[in-house]
């Protein structure tokens, strides 16, 4: 019964988009019904293609996404360990956080090419912004009392940065990992949409042209359940890695 | 002068790719000085004010909407539970899907006319508003609730002067990522279906190799972005001014 309740709105959203599929009143291609959908997610699931496109976009999303957190956790906790590095590159990243940084695509495609890597260059621009902002700030605000007790028992530097720094900040890094993941399912599938040959967010604009929206729409619930799943399996690698502070928050 | 030492790096950086420019760049590079030249350029003609209104008066309805309305919810969830249990699941379970998809369905239901591109844009910035308001109203010290009760005060009351003041910070949190998502999705929205914006003027400069034409809607863009950015902040510190006051 705990778990009925949360799941009422959306099995009534389904059964209203079901009734008006059914109803006739709408053209087939405006409301496809659920069983063609499910119909075509299965074929698509099940095909060689389907799985390859959805390859390409998840190595994309996933490439970009690593690099960010590579660089981005090492250029916050560079921040945040030394005020010279913070006055530094603060200003840059705060300064250019608010712009949208999809406009650098047309040049990206000219610098990078067209294929996967101007792609994966935009996605790691975009989020390298959150990872390194979130980690910036755990690693500023480490408990000084904890530092402190660690020099006086002679750690050393790289043993404080280690033993105390790092499990300080690594609730910081994965809230900033987790505002950067979906980012980069946006990214992935916008880039594709605009300019791609192959990928999800291709087979999205193919679909849509060649008007199959029932095909088009299981698309999109391929894309979405490729969302959550990353979420999921990101949530249940930090609860693995972080197991000594419980998630603040309501549902996850 | 401190500020000025803060924007030192942001300096060298437009100083080394000018030097660098003399080199000579590929043609796709165009130096700082160069930018500034068109940029000013472009100003003077009408094209640029052109497009950008028309993508403002797109990003903006769809911010206004979908964050009022993220508010809104998010705020209804956080202080009573039957609202909380029918629509938070739903909404935190969509949440890591990328809205953006939705562009071709709402495309095919209101047409490729800017009706769709304001509903997507507002969907976006629903779920950061939601989320952000929604925690807002959840983090209200419950004796702050108690002592107002205990005092006499309705329901509505303690809404307004309790709940939510306590929810602003956060809810603040939540516009600046949807400001900033509204950007992007705008943007996204016009370099793959339109025939005017900023989106599309970059989309058509790239496609005719005016590359002189794309740095200008880069540069407009990120001048709005952060102009946006600006004021809200502003708006914030203003509607934030007791809690600078209190610490």
């Amino acid at each position: 019964m705990k778990y009925l309740k949360p799941m009422l709105l959306i099995a009534g959203v389904l059964l209203l988009w079901e009734l008006a599929a059914q109803s006739g009143l709408w053209n087939r291609l405006l409301f496809p019904s659920l069983v063609r959908i499910g119909a075509e997610f299965g074929a698509l699931a099940f095909s060689a293609e389907g799985l390859m496109q959805a390859w390409v976009s998840l190595y994309r999303a996933l490439g970009g996404f690593a690099l960010a957190a590579a660089v981005g956790v090492f250029l916050g906790m560079l921040m945040g360990r030394s005020p010279f590095v913070a006055g530094l590159l603060d200003p840059l990243f705060s300064g250019t956080y608010a712009v949208p940084k999809l406009a650098l695509f047309p040049i990206f495609i000219f610098v990078f090419g067209i294929g996967s890597l101007s792609k994966v260059a935009l996605i790691f621009l975009e989020c390298l912004y959150p990872i390194v902002i979130m980690t910036y700030h755990g690693a500023r605000d480490v408990n000084r009392v904890l530092l402190w007790s660690a020099q006086n028992m002679g750690a050393s530097r790289a043993e404080i940065l280690r033993r105390v720094v790092v499990p300080a900040a690594a609730p910081f890094i994965f809230a900033g990992f987790r505002v950067a993941l979906p980012v980069a399912m946006i990214v992935v599938v916008i880039t594709e949409m605009i300019s791609s040959a192959d990928g999800l967010g291709y087979l999205v604009i193919y679909t849509l042209s060649s008007l199959q929206t029932d095909r088009m729409l299981a698309v999109v619930v391929a894309i979405s359940l490729v969302g959550l799943a990353l979420d999921r399996a990101l949530v249940v690698l930090r609860n693995r890695l972080v197991y000594w502070e419980k998630l603040d928050a309501y549902y996850v | 002068m401190q500020k000025l030492a803060r924007a030192g790096l942001l300096v060298a950086l437009i100083a080394a790719w000018q030097v660098a420019s003399i080199g000579g760049l590929p043609s796709y590079l165009l130096s700082p000085a160069e930018i500034a030249k068109e940029f000013f350029t472009a100003l003077g003609s009408q094209e640029l004010y052109v497009h950008a209104g028309t993508s403002l008066m797109r990003s903006l309805p769809g911010f206004l909407i979908g964050s009022a309305l993220g508010i809104a919810f998010g705020l209804a969830a956080g202080v009573s539970r039957g609202f909380d249990q029918t629509f938070s699941p739903a909404i935190f379970m969509t949440y890591p899907v990328p809205k953006i998809v939705l562009l071709p369905l709402f495309m095919l239901w209101f047409g490729i006319g800017d009706l769709s591109k304001i509903l997507i844009i507002a969907l976006a910035c629903f779920y950061p508003t939601f989320i952000n308001a929604f925690y807002g109203a959840k983090s209200t010290r419950t004796i702050l609730v108690w002592s107002a009760l205990n005092m006499g005060a309705g329901r509505a009351r303690v809404f307004r002067r309790i709940v939510l003041p306590s929810a602003l910070p956060q809810i603040f949190a939540g516009l600046r990522v949807s400001l900033a998502l509204s950007f992007i999705v705008m943007f996204a929205t016009e370099m793959i279906n339109s025939r005017s914006g900023l989106g599309h003027l970059i989309q058509a400069a790239e496609s005719s190799l005016r590359f002189d034409l794309m740095y200008v809607s880069l540069l407009t863009i990120a001048i709005l972005g952060y102009a946006g950015d600006r004021l809200l902040r502003l708006a914030r510190s203003h509607a934030l001014r007791w809690q600078e006051a209190s610490t």
